[in-house]
């Protein structure tokens, strides 16, 4: 039974800051030119509108496939931080699951609802995991409404472990049954001796390209693909330097990275690789049946990939 | 204390020099240390003379000290060097040429002098490929490091002098410790490296997997030296004291690393690190000069120990031996198999808690 994607769709705050802005405003740590260098040139900050960015992103996506609400078995909702997960204050505010509004606002009236948390910024990767594992192991589901938010705190940093960070929603249907976009494989590693990520900080940064390789190069072995078939890298936004080691370790050509996101959006969180996915698609980069290769790192920590066939 | 020999060693507290004096005084041997400090670098039961290879060819000895060795020393084995490979080429020049200079000088007024025994690194050979044979020394390749550049010219110095002096020269490749018991005298490059791996701080290596990583054992070195600087003293000849054919790949020295923290630490497997990747020089360059622009200190440190020395192994070459080993076979001296020696290093360095211990010198083990 494969599992596809039927739709994508993200929604940005209304604001953007450079980083010359964020440096003036003492919200970046690195230097400028050092963070232009990764790639970076801008991030996207919310003010107010925060809360409303995940049901701006669903709105779209169901405006856009025009699917019945009352289809959709699951809504697995993820964000890195505990604030994505609560909503509202008050002694009860802890219970406001804001995946629960979701169901509500929209009239996903046959829905369960999932939280997805401490994956970091995998968070959307794990929920489509998961989406995926649901829609191939329960005949009853036909639809599942993957989505993620993440908002860091109003006026903080913007630069986490050398990269700049954007507030964003992002939401994914994914559907049994054939279609483009198809599900093809997917592998996520976690090393929990990475937990403390403050104290652990220079042991991730280490950790990160060998596990990142083996975890891509075990991705592809169990779809029987090689490097040579990946038509379009669709990455997550972190530093452009950092993507051309990791090309480098996995013989994947540099050319074939969908590299543009990482200066005009950053890193969304958990939003990246599906944002570019969906803007590929948007660009006519992808043609049909073209072999795509998605990897994503989350502070906790894991590394995962996913293999889809456009 | 030992009686006043006629064996000068200079360099006699490094890696190599300590436990080669260790050995003669075991042995009843005696010999004369020669020591920037003679109270802080001494070995127990040793005579140290304070002086300095760098200043001028009385060894900055005293006058009457100076003299005094001059009648007695029959042997010297200069050991001393700088052996720091992130050293500025000037500073490794000043010591490994310069003093190399100057040690030949004060040989020359040795009215008793039998034998000059000059340990070098087989890395002279620099950026070379392929195999490197113990009578070459000249080439055009180039250095990875101040510290093989410097003994390559030190190397060309001692040559230019054999014609006038009895001397002999030993290359070293990369002393680990004692086969039988670790002992590490002083960590080094390669043992920070290992220590990185322990850490999680070594997420790649230059090289491929089956570049020869030649190791060697502390003891097997040290009694090398002792029997080619005497018995087996022959002037004008080159050794190469080193694995040889008996040499480690890349990916097979990884793996004894890894095998002995899970034998000797076994909560260490909990931690599920990768082994680092071994990766093309351009890409672990490109790494590391990202971790220069912005990681925090303790990465830095880790690439900046592994930055001056670890892109020699992008210049895969083995060393042949042939000479060294028809020399030692007569002594009887067996080159210990370096598996054994590294896993009891990597005990030993484990047992002593050098996974806590900083104070990286990067330098060479000889």
């Amino acid at each position: 039974m494969s599992v596809h994607i039927a739709g994508i769709e993200y929604a940005l705050p209304d604001q953007a800051f450079t980083l010359d802005d964020l440096a003036k405003q003492g919200r970046i740590t690195s230097p400028v030119e050092a963070l232009r260098d990764f790639g970076f040139e801008r991030a996207w900050v919310a003010g107010d509108e925060g809360d409303g960015l995940a049901p701006r992103a669903v709105q779209r996506l169901l405006e856009l496939t025009g699917v019945d609400p009352g289809s959709i078995g699951v809504i697995l909702y993820a964000g890195a931080t505990p604030a994505s997960h609560a909503s509202g204050e008050g002694p009860l505010a802890g219970f406001s699951y804001p995946v629960a509004r979701l169901q509500y606002d929209f009239g996903l009236v046959n829905a369960r609802t999932i939280g997805v948390s401490q994956t970091g910024c995998l968070g959307l990767m794990t929920a489509v995991s998961l989406g995926r594992a649901l829609l191939t192991s329960d005949a009853a589901l036909e639809r599942a409404l993957c989505v993620s938010v993440d908002v860091l705190p109003a006026g903080g940093g913007r630069e986490i472990l050398y990269n700049l960070i954007s507030d964003g929603a992002c939401a994914v249907l994914l559907e049994r049954g054939a279609g483009p976009n198809r599900l093809v494989a997917e592998r996520q590693v976690t090393k929990g001796y990475y937990w403390n990520c403050e104290a652990r900080r220079n042991e991730i940064v280490a950790a990160y390209f060998p596990t990142a390789r083996s975890v891509i190069r075990d991705t592809l072995a169990s779809a029987a693909w090689t490097a040579d078939d990946i038509a379009l890298i669709v990455p997550h936004n972190v530093s452009l330097r950092s993507w051309e080691i990791l090309l480098q370790l996995t013989a994947l050509p540099l050319d074939r990275l969908y590299a543009g996101n990482i200066s005009a959006k950053a890193h969304v969180i958990s939003g990246d690789n599906f944002i570019n996915l969906k803007d590929a698609e948007a660009e006519g980069r992808l043609r049909s049946g073209a072999r795509l290769l998605l990897f994503n790192f989350g502070f906790g920590a894991s590394w995962a990939s996913l293999l889809v066939e456009h | 204390m030992a009686p006043e020999g006629s064996v000068l060693i200079t360099g006699g507290t490094g890696a190599i020099g300590r436990p080669l004096v260790e050995s003669f005084l075991r042995d009843g041997a005696g010999v004369v240390v020669l020591a920037r400090d003679p109270l802080a670098e001494t070995v127990p039961g040793v005579q140290v003379v304070k002086g300095e290879i760098q200043q001028g060819d009385t060894l900055g000895l005293d006058p009457a000290t100076c003299a005094r060795l001059r009648r007695r020393v029959a042997t010297i084995i200069h050991a001393a060097a700088l052996t720091r490979f992130d050293a500025p080429i000037e500073a490794a020049r000043a010591v490994n040429v310069e003093g190399t200079r100057q040690v030949l000088g004060f040989a020359e007024r040795c009215p008793n002098l039998e034998r000059v025994c000059a340990l070098s690194t087989v890395y002279v050979a620099g950026k070379r490929t392929g195999r490197v044979l113990e009578g070459e020394l000249e080439h055009e390749r180039g250095f990875v490091n101040a510290y093989e550049h410097s003994k390559y010219d030190a190397e060309q110095l001692l040559r230019a002098s054999m014609s006038r002096l009895p001397i002999a020269v030993c290359r070293l490749s990369t002393a680990v410790g004692d086969s039988k018991t670790g002992t590490v005298h002083r960590l080094a490059a390669i043992h920070h490296a290992i220590r990185f791996l322990y850490h999680s701080l070594l997420p790649m290596l230059p090289g491929s997997a089956g570049s020869p990583v030649d190791l060697v054992a502390t003891d097997y070195a040290v009694a090398s030296i002792r029997y080619l600087s005497g018995e087996g003293f022959v002037p004008g000849r080159t050794w190469h004291v080193c694995a040889g054919a008996d040499a480690l790949g890349e990916a097979a020295v990884v793996d004894l690393a890894v095998e002995a923290f899970l034998r000797y630490r076994p909560a260490w497997r909990r931690r599920a690190i990768e082994k680092p990747a071994i990766v093309a020089l351009e890409t672990f360059e490109l790494f590391r000069r990202s971790v220069e622009a912005v990681a925090d200190p303790a990465l830095r440190a880790s690439v900046a120990v592994l930055a001056p020395f670890a892109p020699q192994l992008s210049f895969p070459k083995t060393f042949g031996d042939e000479q060294c080993q028809a020399a030692l076979a007569g002594a009887g001296i067996v080159r210990p198999p370096i598996r054994d020696t590294l896993m009891n290093v990597v005990q030993y360095l484990i047992e002593t808690n050098w996974v806590s211990r900083d104070g990286a010198d990067g330098g060479a083990a000889a």
